[in-house]
């Protein structure tokens, strides 16, 4: 990683400890990270291990308990809770395991969703969606809701929901999860062409090691430790 | 796609349920409005009630008479501008409860004078006033026995002995909405003339017209002044007082039916609110999206808030345009029972506050889900599978 460009994920002696009740539940112990901007990584681990966790602080979803995060040069700590939810809209796009798409919605509406969040007009709002939605190649299914649409598919549509905003970094958690062999490979192609294309960074969570293999870096997380 | 399409898409998620709520909530404001209207029912006599109208009843009890000497001494009073009297004779047409109706002798001379809200030709007034036996019926009771003009009714009454023919020769109707048309007056003079020497010449009560509503209270003064140390002591009040007496005899049942009616308001908020919470928690998943892209508390809030509200409207609506012809319907049934009755008028303010009241529960029940889907953690929720 070039020294003088810096990296769109920092994360600096973070743990996360989680409260049951009385109990204390160390999630994350003392996790050093940088992402490079434009990077496409992955963590693997059993589960438990903190994966989903790491993600939520990277995203901003979660606050650590102690350590820092920081993303785009933004140290989220340092942002109250509205504030963060602003920084989401604009940095981050979302992918899901079972792809979190509005059932009452087409596919344009669900990509369309985050965009209700800027001061686009409302053409504006429609071109963006048409583009998205041409990236991951399912113009033709933009009237269809989400029941009316293969795993695949839906998967697709959340991926053009994720980048219609023209988002700094990807978190994707289990991306391929729910999917069959073939719409799996299709998404990580998807993914590799956000990624050498668009030069997006990504951030993906993921059990399977084929989906792992198209990360440029994979990390391992082990009972809460970056290994 | 804005907003309002999106709490649009959401409130449709499941129409049947949307539908049923929307029923259940419209049959509660229907049932709102029902029992409201028939607590103003009872306040109907003191609603239509006159400012410038004094009662003049004896002072020991409502039934006891006044002796009809009392007329010119009141009418001669300062502030009076009209007197009459009225007696009530409880007359049945026939054995049947359904067939009960008011009827009361009174002073074809003045009546109208004092009771300005009763309309009727002049032509049909002078045949009334003319014959002693005359009668005049409000219009709802000549439809209900399709009585005419030159009709003659039999009655019998429950305080004075024999059979009682009258003549009837007028139909009036009221001169506002409210009015109650289901009585049967006739000349007092028919009524004196048959009773025997100890019950002639007593009326129920006098009806007293002022010139200045403010000065009632010296009037009503003036008057049981004049008869404080008389056998008939009067006890003079406003009519409004005088009808809310009446009211006040009943005000068990009417604690009652304000109670059930706001029983109601409560089942209305249940049932909204456990629909929104049912809403609320399977969509938890799409809520956690919604905030993960960014969309804030206020958001969320504003879905439920808008959702919740939409369903008040809708059952508010719907209550407030069947509630009326339901009430008609019920009243129909009631004096197929009962006899006729005063004309049932569901009082747009009764409409009203119904409507509001379902928007108002509406909102209400969306407090409690709003804020638990606020509480929950948006990681969490994230992860819930519905």
């Amino acid at each position: 990683m070039d020294a003088a460009v810096p990296p769109m994920v920092r994360l600096q002696g973070v743990s996360k400890v989680y409260r049951r009740g009385s109990v204390e539940v160390p999630v994350l112990e003392s996790v050093d990270l940088s992402i490079a901007s434009g990077a496409f990584e992955a963590f693997m681990g059993p589960s438990g291990s903190g994966k989903s966790t790491l993600l939520n602080l990277i995203s901003g979803l979660d606050r650590p308990t102690t350590g820092v995060v920081e993303v785009a040069g933004r140290d989220l700590a340092q942002l109250s809770d509205a504030e963060l939810a602003d920084w989401r809209s604009a940095h981050v796009g979302f992918i899901f395991q079972l792809y979190n798409l509005l059932p009452v919605l087409t596919a344009a509406e669900n990509v369309e969703l985050p965009l209700l969040l800027t001061p686009l007009s409302r053409a504006e709002r429609r071109r963006h969606v048409a583009a998205a939605l041409e990236v991951v190649g399912l113009s033709h299914r933009r009237s269809h809701r989400p029941s009316e649409l293969s795993g695949g598919e839906q998967q697709r549509v959340a991926i053009a929901r994720a980048i219609v905003t023209d988002p700094d970094l990807i978190i994707a958690d289990e991306p391929t999860g729910d999917l069959d062999r073939k719409s799996a490979e299709q998404v990580l192609d998807l993914f590799e062409a956000l990624h050498h294309g668009l030069r997006k960074t990504l951030v993906m969570v993921t059990h399977d090691p084929n989906a792992a293999e198209h990360a440029e870096r994979i990390h391992h997380l082990e009972k809460g430790v970056l290994q | 796609m804005n907003y309002a399409r999106l709490a649009w898409r959401d409130l449709r998620r499941n129409p049947l349920r949307l539908s049923l709520t929307v029923v259940a909530g419209a049959v509660g404001v229907m049932a709102f409005i029902f029992l409201r209207t028939v607590v103003d029912i009872f306040y109907s006599g003191a609603a239509v009630a006159q400012v410038d109208r004094l009662i003049v009843r004896n002072k020991v009890a409502l039934t006891q008479p006044l002796p009809l000497s009392y007329f010119p001494r009141i009418a001669a009073l300062p502030g009076v501008t009209a007197i009459t009297h009225q007696s009530w004779f409880g007359g049945t047409i026939s054995e049947s409860q359904r067939d009960f109706f008011a009827s009361l002798a009174i002073d074809p001379a003045s009546f109208l004078k004092v009771y300005s809200e009763y309309t009727l030709p002049p032509e049909q007034l002078s045949a009334f006033q003319a014959d002693p036996c005359g009668a005049l019926i409000g219009r709802k009771l000549a439809q209900r026995y399709g009585w005419k003009e030159g009709d003659r009714v039999t009655m019998k009454s429950q305080i004075y002995p024999g059979e009682w023919t009258f003549n009837i020769r007028g139909i009036y109707d009221g001169t506002r909405p409210g009015v109650d048309t289901t009585a049967l007056v006739f000349g007092y003079r028919c009524l004196n003339e048959r009773l025997p020497e100890n019950w002639k010449d007593q009326v129920g009560l006098y009806s007293v017209r002022v010139d200045d509503p403010a000065r009632s209270a010296q009037v009503a003064a003036a008057i049981d002044g004049m008869f404080a140390n008389s056998p008939y002591a009067t006890l003079t009040e406003s009519e409004r007082a005088f009808q809310l007496g009446f009211v006040a005899m009943s005000s068990a049942i009417l604690t009652a039916v304000k109670l059930v009616s706001n029983v109601i308001l409560a089942i209305i908020l249940l049932v909204i609110g456990n629909t929104i919470a049912m809403g609320v928690r399977e969509r938890t998943r799409d809520i956690a999206t919604l905030r993960a892209m960014g969309f804030r508390p206020f958001h969320v809030v504003m879905f439920v808030l808008v959702e919740s509200a939409a369903i008040g409207v809708a059952a508010g609506v719907l209550g407030m345009f069947a509630a009326p012809p339901l009430l008609k319907g019920f009243m129909r049934v009631v004096e197929s029972q009962f006899g006729p009755m005063a004309e049932t008028v569901t009082r747009p303010q009764t409409l009203a506050l119904a409507a509001l009241a379902a928007v108002g529960m509406s909102l209400l029940a969306a407090v409690g889900p709003a804020v638990r889907s606020l509480r929950l953690p948006v990681a969490e929720g994230l992860r819930k599978v519905t």
